[in-house]
């Protein structure tokens, strides 16, 4: 079971990597939201970015202060090499997976 | 109208966020939250963006991030290791951080440091006295049975004088008459000359009953306890007396010839005994058996007492019957020898008495408690040694207190980065009980340097190692914690009590008054100022007894004492011929051993007086001058039966005028005669006893019934070594086997103050070591003084102040507490002193320059100590003091 992640773990892993210097909270969640249409709960979301981060596949530090936020700092987030490997196996299985089913999933009439 | 409040996020909410989380650290969160309900606010209405934040803020309370940070308080994601209070890291920092402060104060951690050393080896080599004190005699198995026979002797006058002594007839008596005594013991010493081959040797044996080995715990490690002395040619060395005559422990069968009434008898060894512990009042190298006396001296008097009997009652033994009972036994046991001595004028009463075994040691109410000592000593002893520890402890904390004042931005930095309050009273208390620690290393240290001095100060041979008992390295330990723990705790709460931001933004400084540094040095100075007064007048009391004109002169005076010449009459007039004939030799007085009183007529008055036999050479050796009259002579040969001399002491207390020519009734005892003798001389006084005793009237007589057994040997200063030689050999001559013995009278009466000599010695050492640690405590507080008025002095300085102002400036403060502990210490040490001089017969006058000289040493002394700190600040140019901030 080890290095397999679960759906909502590689679209918030996937979003980490997409938004680069910028993944932190907020970011994430409005990123995600905006993609997949969807409404996330802080709580949620950080929970799963606490677990990933138990697993080590992230790794967060916090920002420097910024007048935003009440001078609240970011955390911000990003992704490591157990956390790229694990994307790896993800995609891995999807492609051999789509590579099976050519035939029937083709879009096209 | 009312203003628009700017929109904020629900307070209820956060409120609850907040409390919810607790410590956890949630900064990020709450931006998250924060800045969701912001951009809520731009895209909708501001209910909305209320309604928002509260669904967020319910969503994250029961979250497993919530959860998971809550669990570690502290948690911080970033790093993956958690962070306990003590880290690896933490402690090397803090070890850092001590070590930077020790060294950046050198001098302040120097008197810390030397302060508690000094005075936690006081407090060591005390606890060592004071231990060896109150075990005494302890380690008897029947302790508890054991009593000492006591005897009180009340004179018709009602004066008592009490003795832990008895003649050998009390303990068979008592035995055989009172049930409730199981055994008795006699110990008696005696200095006999032993024989071994051709050597010859002089050893303090003692004589004891035959049970003494069952009696007392005093394992033997060759020998049956019951019977080791059962024969009456037996003897039992200690293990080092056989080491010193052998060379061996295993000389069972041995024999040494030893001198007893002037034969040698061979004696066989029979046993060995363990050495004697330290801490017992009976100490042997050499045991013979007690009925070799009861043969060869068997003697049924009751009054004579001489050496102690110790008894062994039933166990709950009611001390006050046995006492009673023996009161009986007396009166009717001794009831011939008590009226032949009331015919003979001597009417006092004994009154025997016990007295508990263990405690007789810590006892000076009896004459004769072997190794007895003053419970004085170890009070006043522990009573310095805490004195000393107590200073030293508040110095440390005094001196911690105001040094981390300077650490007060370090302390502020800690707890703006996080650090906790706990962390900081562990970094403090952790501080102090480190220097607690290598104090009590170097207290170990120096007390075992110093052990060899105390043990002669003391009069002991203790070790260290004897310190080696549960209960005393208990308490060695609780007094280093507790030392540690007054010492750090108080700056360790105070200080982390500064508010950080005071620390950071305005210099934390101690209040102006500080009353507890100030209370130190009036009381250090206050117990410096009494041992300083204490000391100065012991020296001038020891001075004055050792210099006093004693009314004779003891220089190049010798003085021999005979043994055998007092048995016999012939002896004494060989010796005096043979000394006389001894090339250097100026005068030579025979004269009587003891010192003995009896009470005398004259003027109608019985005068209780002393009885000196002398012959016509005493008062010239001794160089004594004749108030009045003539001397004895050969010239009157009615001298020896008809005339006497008295002192003046003794002319004064029979109130006559014109003494000579007038009679006294001299020796009212049947068989001297009651005769009526001429005075024919009065002799100056002159203090024969030490300076403790009044000068006592006396009688000179030259009645040839008494024995001489002491000469006093006047001998020129040249070549004494070669004259005491010849004077040797003289002796030799008559008595082959007797050991010489001999002393010099101006050192004898020297010794008569040994115990002031020790005082002395105390006294000077604890006013040093006090003077010491008050001045490096003060030393201390003055260097912190001016390091916080260093801009002060700068500022003063550039207006024109001297150094000798600055000086006095920074003196004044100090000068005034030293002063305010003089006053407090003068009348106290009045007392004191005054209590201690009336031991003495002579005695110094209380005077007042004393106390002044006193004060003015205490004041040059803090004064130099304050200079040296002051007088470097006020050379200080004063730009370096005020160019940096």
């Amino acid at each position: 079971m080890k290095g397999y992640i679960g759906e909502f773990e590689e679209l918030v892993l996937l979003t980490i990597t997409s938004l680069g210097d910028h993944a932190y909270g907020v970011a994430v969640k409005e990123d995600i939201e905006k993609r997949s249409n969807r409404r996330i709960s802080l709580g949620a979301l950080h929970s799963t970015i606490t677990r990933l981060e138990e697993k080590g596949l992230i790794k967060s530090w916090l920002g420097e202060p910024t007048r935003e936020r009440g001078g609240r700092r970011k955390r911000f987030f990003e992704i490591t090499y157990q956390g790229k490997v694990a994307l790896h196996h993800v995609k891995e299985l999807r492609d051999d997976l789509w590579k099976l089913s050519k035939a029937t999933l083709s879009l096209a009439k | 109208m009312k203003r628009q409040p700017t929109p904020s996020p629900p307070r209820l909410a956060t409120k609850l966020f907040e409390w919810y989380c607790g410590n956890a650290s949630v900064e990020d969160l709450r931006g998250d939250l924060e800045e969701l309900f912001y951009s809520n606010l731009e895209s909708g209405s501001f209910k909305r963006a209320q309604l928002k934040y509260w669904q967020q803020v319910l969503s994250l309370l029961p979250s497993y991030a919530l959860k998971k940070r809550k669990r570690r308080p502290g948690f911080n994601p970033a790093s993956r290791s958690p962070s306990p209070i003590l880290t690896h890291g933490m402690v090397h920092h803090y070890l850092i951080v001590a070590f930077r402060n020790l060294r950046r104060n050198g001098t302040n951690s120097f008197i810390n440091i030397t302060g508690l050393s000094i005075s936690l080896a006081c407090c060591m080599l005390l606890l060592l006295y004071t231990k060896d004190e109150t075990t005494y005699d302890r380690f008897h198995e029947k302790k508890d049975e054991l009593y000492q026979l006591t005897v009180n002797r009340v004179e018709q006058s009602g004066n008592g004088k009490k003795f832990a002594m008895a003649a050998m007839i009390q303990g068979p008596s008592f035995k055989r008459e009172i049930p409730e005594i199981e055994e008795y013991v006699r110990v008696r010493n005696q200095q006999l000359t032993i024989k071994k081959a051709n050597d010859i040797f002089i050893e303090t044996v003692s004589w004891v009953d035959g049970n003494f080995f069952s009696v007392f715990t005093f394992p033997l490690i060759a020998g049956n306890p019951k019977t080791v002395l059962s024969d009456i040619h037996s003897i039992v060395l200690s293990e080092e007396t056989a080491r010193n005559y052998f060379g061996s422990i295993d000389v069972m069968g041995h024999t040494l010839d030893i001198e007893v009434d002037g034969r040698f008898e061979t004696f066989s060894v029979s046993g060995i005994a363990r050495n004697c512990p330290q801490n017992s009042s009976i100490k042997f190298s050499m045991v013979l058996p007690f009925h070799y006396m009861d043969e060869v001296h068997p003697d049924n008097g009751w009054h004579w007492v001489s050496f102690p009997t110790y008894f062994l009652l039933q166990s709950k033994a009611n001390v006050l019957a046995v006492s009673s009972k023996m009161a009986r036994v007396y009166e009717t046991q001794a009831k011939q020898e008590i009226d032949e001595m009331k015919i003979m004028g001597y009417g006092d009463k004994f009154i025997w008495g016990l007295q508990p075994f263990p405690t007789m040691h810590l006892n000076t109410e009896f004459e004769g408690t072997p190794e007895a000592s003053d419970p004085i000593y170890a009070y006043i002893l522990s009573g310095i040694a805490l004195f000393i520890l107590i200073i030293a402890c508040i110095n440390f904390i005094n001196l911690t207190v105001a040094q981390s004042i300077k650490r007060g931005k370090e302390i502020g930095i800690r707890k703006v980065i996080g650090g906790q309050r706990t962390q900081l009273i562990g970094q403090f208390l952790g501080e102090s009980f480190t220097l607690c620690f290598v104090a009590f290393v170097l207290a170990i240290l120096l007390a075992q340097s110093t052990l060899p001095f105390f043990n002669d100060l003391a009069n002991k041979k203790l070790s260290l190692s004897y310190l080696l008992d549960w209960k005393l390295v208990t308490g060695i330990i609780g007094l280093l914690i507790v030392t540690g723990f007054a010492a750090g705790f108080y700056p360790a709460l105070v200080l982390s009590g500064f508010n950080p931001v005071t620390a950071l933004y305005n210099r934390a400084t101690s209040s102006g008054k500080n009353y507890l540094a100030q209370s130190l040095v009036v009381i250090q100075f206050a117990f410096a100022a009494f041992l300083i007064i204490s000391t100065l007048f012991i020296y001038s009391q020891f001075n004055f007894l050792t210099k006093m004109d004693l009314g004779y002169n003891d220089r190049n005076l010798i003085e021999i004492t005979v043994g055998k010449a007092i048995m016999s009459k012939p002896f004494s007039h060989l010796l005096k011929t043979g000394f006389s004939n001894v090339p250097g030799v100026e005068v030579v007085a025979p004269r009587n051993v003891g010192r003995f009183s009896g009470p005398t007529h004259a003027n109608e008055r019985e005068i209780m007086a002393v009885y000196e036999h002398v012959d016509e050479d005493y008062l010239p050796a001794l160089q004594i001058p004749l108030a009045a009259g003539r001397n004895f002579s050969k010239d009157f040969p009615a001298d020896s039966i008809h005339s006497v001399m008295v002192n003046e002491s003794f002319v004064k207390e029979a109130g006559w005028t014109d003494p000579v020519g007038k009679t006294v009734d001299f020796m009212n005892i049947p068989g001297w005669g009651n005769k009526k003798i001429t005075v024919v001389g009065v002799v100056k006084d002159y203090h024969f006893e030490s300076l403790k005793e009044k000068i006592k009237p006396e009688v000179f007589t030259y009645e040839p019934k008494l024995p001489l057994g002491k000469f006093l040997v006047r001998i020129n200063r040249f070549d004494i070594p070669k004259t005491l030689k010849s004077l040797e050999d003289t002796y030799r001559k008559v008595l082959p086997y007797d050991p010489f013995q001999y002393s010099f009278k101006d050192e004898l009466n020297y010794n008569a103050y040994r115990t002031e000599a020790r005082w002395k010695l105390i006294i000077t050492i604890s006013s040093i070591l006090t003077i010491f640690i008050s001045c490096i405590g003060l030393f201390g507080l003055t260097a912190l003084s001016t390091e916080r008025r260093t801009k002060e002095i700068g500022i003063r300085k550039i207006l024109g102040a001297s150094a000798t102002q600055i000086v006095a400036l920074i003196s004044q403060d100090f000068v005034r507490l030293i002063l305010i502990g003089f006053v407090i210490a003068t009348p106290l040490v009045w007392f004191a002193i005054h209590a201690w001089l009336q031991s003495f017969a002579y005695r110094v006058n209380m005077e007042l320059w004393i106390f002044a000289f006193a004060g003015l040493l205490a004041m040059l002394v803090a004064l130099l100590t304050i200079g040296v700190q002051a007088l470097k600040s006020a050379l200080t140019n004063p730009v370096n003091s005020l160019r940096s901030e």
